[in-house]
């Protein structure tokens, strides 16, 4: 009887979908299925094997447009991608909200900033963003060939809009990258992100 | 939007207007965003004075600007003074922010409409002659449903008679800034494992806590869980070990809202007047009456229906079984008793380990967490209606045979399996203190979890082991009769009472709709143990109990649908109306939807859920790019009362469909609508 009970209410616990963020640093990052701007599928699992990174994206972000109009993050983009490692932006910016563009005008912005990405993947329903937990643009993951997480946060530490500041800040992502791309434990494994929130559905 | 003009135009502006005051502008359609003014409360100063001075930010309704902890998205506005040699500035000194929440469920503190700025400045001991300039240089982020950075540099002359002084906007902002943190309350920020736990004494008992913390840039903290006189963060990742907290604390009570600065220190150093041993005997105090209160639960287990006949049968049996050797009968009732702790320590046991293994797939046992509360509430209602009759609890033959069996006999052995018999007999009445006992305990720590187990172990025992050794007492011992029936309705309602509390736990984590579910889940519990104790009892027919079963399952299912139906969220991308969102959607040229809709509305949920959340709309909407605006009319907004009004509807629902274009002529869908009807107004268009 009490057993019946507890599984009635299981069910209806369960069924409040609630989703928690589970990223975490050093543990394994969930593996997720989203259509890049081709019309193309992407699983995270695909590229087991590799380094991962996933970059929060919205081109009308003024912190996004700091690192892509310095030409920053497609340095980094270049850098890395030429060293075999899969670089993924991701939009999450829901239907009729600021950064939700038709695939097509979002090519057409990757080809004029020059962006070296492997592919902008598209999360209009903020499905990946909220597994990840991802509150702003710019918003930066680094996923190990094991799959593990291996940094989360800010693209660097001068919380700015301001294109001046990309020259003399550290950049979080690139001194992670090469860390464990050279076998070495990140230093500083995780901050806290800075920009604009990710624009979710309402 | 950037301002273009170089910075040495304002230089020029400053000599053209003579002013003291500059102003920046930030555009976005034809309207300043923010309007920064550098202000001063004097505005001639003298050696050695203190003064203020800050920087008045005029924002734009529904944009804000953000607190020195932006929280999960944002940036902390920032001012640099440039003072002449001499001069010292104090810290800026923030008035307290609002906490706000961007889609997606993002908190961020923040200020709307007007907020100033400010720090105290010391003038050295002697002055300059002439005018004194002060510079300021200030740089913000300005959010609505996009962010804007803006910046200015601002310069005001003191002494030189040309600038105003406005020292009650000063005052009036002061009043807002956080207070140095007083004696009078105790506050200590702890930090257990992922999560930081502020938690207050000394406070009214009507007031409540909040807390607006600080975290350092590497820090990433959950949203703060309110209770009473607790607030509880989440560590979600952290690049550098938190060690301390800072952060703003607020004292609740009634509309008054008194905030606090709280100096970081290091965890486990208690903040303010609290003393650390002061803590610890709190501590201690808390937990000698935890149990003290299940040695009493124990002792009150024995005068249940099922447990007071069987004691003088026992004593009679231990006595009788040691013959002319009472110490023997006393030893024989302290093997009994420890069959009655085994049975308390196996499921302590039980509990701890189900803990253990719940903490690994995440579940959260504590108070802070409103599932677990929802399960306790339901777990303590079950309980309560056994209490009161409603139903009961029967143990399986099988389970009681073998044990029967173990404790037939004579010796120490036996009486052990007699003790562990007797508890296993009793469930039917002690299930419902046990399993409540059990479910608070899976808030706790495993050791206390023990002690207060075996407490109420020993409180069950008592009885046996006094008596045992002074078979005389016997005759104290109250005749069993209706009177424990009654007592056990007594307690029936303090549980209903228990529930009553931890509803307004989950009030309180989660707001009244959550407390409705609760009563909902109670209700469900309720006709599922009327069934369960009026249908499906030992000596019903088998077809009684499959149409009980039966019964029940169509409950469940029934139940959770109309969950699912009124909670799940829209897979549409929603925005909210107004006029200024329907115009700017008009403008776009794209086609426009708009949903007037309120909570209570069964009719707007309905058609939600069948016509307008289904895939074939959700299609023809991404197809046609159509913009989603929802109006919700819960609270009888008069703005949307018009708009319905002048389509001749006196409520909700009601639908909008523009065809997008230049047509600004919308079509009217009826009350009841179908995926189809939608469809086919799109098309019209």
């Amino acid at each position: 009887m009490i057993r019946s009970l507890l599984i009635a209410f299981a069910v209806l616990v369960s069924s409040c979908g609630v989703t928690l963020a589970e990223v975490q640093v050093g543990k394994e990052a969930p593996d997720f299925a989203l259509t890049d701007t081709n019309g193309k599928s992407h699983h995270l699992s695909d590229y087991k094997g590799k380094y991962v990174v996933l970059e929060w994206y919205q081109p009308d972000c003024p912190f996004v447009r700091k690192h892509y109009n310095s030409g920053n993050m497609q340095a980094l983009q270049k850098e890395y991608v030429s060293k075999g490692v899969v670089w993924l932006s991701i939009d999450s910016s829901a239907a009729g909200q600021e950064g939700n563009y038709p695939p097509d005008q979002l090519n057409q912005i990757a080809t004029k900033s020059g962006s070296a990405r492997t592919a902008l993947l598209l999360d209009p329903e903020g499905k990946v963003g909220h597994l990840y937990g991802a509150k702003t643009t710019p918003d930066m993951y680094i996923i190990n060939p094991q799959g593990t997480l291996v940094y989360q946060g800010a693209i660097d530490d001068r919380p700015s809009a301001d294109l001046g500041d990309v020259k003399t800040a550290k950049n979080y992502v690139k001194t992670a990258l090469n860390a464990v791309m050279a076998g070495q434990t990140v230093a500083t494994n995780s901050t806290r992100p800075y920009g604009c929130s990710v624009k979710y559905a309402r | 939007m950037k301002n273009g003009l170089p910075r040495s135009f304002y230089l020029v502006l400053i000599c053209v207007v003579c002013s003291a005051r500059l102003l920046t502008a930030q555009v976005q359609d034809g309207r300043e965003l923010v309007r920064a003014t550098l202000l001063t409360d004097t505005a001639t100063v003298q050696a050695g004075q203190k003064f203020h001075i800050g920087v008045l930010y005029k924002i734009e309704p529904d944009w804000h600007i953000y607190w020195k902890y932006a929280g999960d998205s944002g940036i902390p506005t920032e001012i640099q003074w440039h003072l002449p040699p001499g001069f010292q500035a104090g810290p800026l000194q923030w008035p307290l922010p609002a906490r706000d929440k961007e889609p997606g469920d993002l908190e961020v503190f923040a200020y709307g409409s007007e907020v100033l700025l400010y720090s105290e400045v010391t003038a050295p001991a002697s002055l300059p002659a002439g005018p004194i300039a002060i510079k300021a240089d200030s740089k913000w982020l300005v959010c609505k449903s996009s962010c804007v950075p803006g910046e200015a540099n601002l310069s005001l002359e003191l002494n030189s008679g040309q600038t105003a002084s406005d020292s009650s906007l000063f005052q009036r902002y002061a009043a807002q800034v956080p207070q140095v943190f007083p004696a009078k309350y105790q506050l200590s920020i702890a930090r257990q494992a992922q999560q930081v736990t502020v938690s207050f004494s000394g406070t009214e008992s009507s007031a409540s806590l909040d807390f607006y913390p600080e975290p350092p840039p590497e820090v990433v903290l959950g949203h703060g869980k309110q209770l009473g006189n607790t607030v509880t963060f989440s560590i979600d990742s952290e690049g550098k070990a938190l060690d301390r907290l800072s952060g703003v604390a607020l004292i609740k009570d009634g509309s008054k809202v008194q905030a606090f600065q709280v100096p970081g220190q290091e965890f486990n150093h208690l903040k303010a007047a609290v003393g650390a041993d002061r803590a610890q005997t709190l501590d201690l105090t808390a937990f000698l009456q935890a149990v003290g209160f299940a040695l009493l639960g124990g002792l009150i287990l024995n005068v249940m229906p099922c447990v007071l006949p069987v004691i003088s049968l026992k004593i009679f049996g231990f006595v009788s079984e040691a013959g002319d050797r009472p110490d023997k009968a006393f030893r024989l009732a302290l093997a009994f008793a420890a069959g009655i702790l085994a049975c308390f320590g196996l499921l302590a046991v039980g509990v701890v380990l189900l803990r253990g293994a719940g903490a690994n797939v995440g579940w959260g046992f504590q108070f802070q967490d409103e599932r677990f509360v929802l399960v306790i509430a339901c777990i303590v209602f079950a309980f309560a209606l056994n209490l009161l009759g409603v139903y009961e609890i029967t143990v399986s033959a099988g389970a009681t045979g073998g044990l029967a069996r173990l404790a037939s006999g004579q010796g120490y052995a036996s009486a052990f399996f007699q003790g562990v018999f007797a508890t296993v007999l009793a469930t039917p009445c002690t299930a419902p203190f046990l399993g409540t006992a059990s479910a608070f305990a899976f808030a706790q720590p495993p050791l206390i979890t023990f002690l207060i187990f075996f407490a109420v172990g020993i409180g069950m025992a008592a009885p046996y082991l006094l008596l045992a050794a002074n078979p005389k007492w016997l005759g104290y011992l109250p005749k069993p009769g209706e009177w424990m029936v009654r007592v056990k309705q007594v307690l029936g309602f303090l549980l209903l009472g228990t529930v009553l509390w931890l509803a307004w736990i989950v009030g309180q984590l989660k707001g009244v709709q959550e407390m409705v579910v609760l009563g909902a889940l109670l209700l469900l519990i309720g006709i599922i143990a009327w069934i369960k104790g009026s249908f499906w009892n030992p000596v019903a027919s088998v077809r009684a109990k499959l149409l009980s079963a039966a019964a029940i399952a169509g409950l469940v299912i029934l139940a959770s649908a109309s969950y699912s139906f009124f909670t799940a969220p829209s897979k549409l991308g929603w925005q909210k109306f107004s006029q200024e969102s329907l115009d700017a959607a008009l403008d776009s040229g794209r086609p426009v939807f708009v949903d007037f809709t309120a909570d209570w509305c069964i009719t707007c949920k309905a058609n939600e859920r069948f016509a307008i959340d289904t895939a074939m709309v959700r299609n023809a909407f991404a197809q046609r790019q159509v913009i989603t605006l929802r109006a919700d009319w819960t609270n009888g907004d008069p703005a949307i009362t018009e708009i319905l009004k002048r389509h001749g509807r006196a409520g909700v629902p009601m639908y909008l469909v523009y065809p997008g274009g230049k047509n600004r002529e919308p079509a009217l869908l009826p009350e009841l609508i179908s995926a189809q009807s939608v469809l086919d107004a799109l098309k019209r268009g």
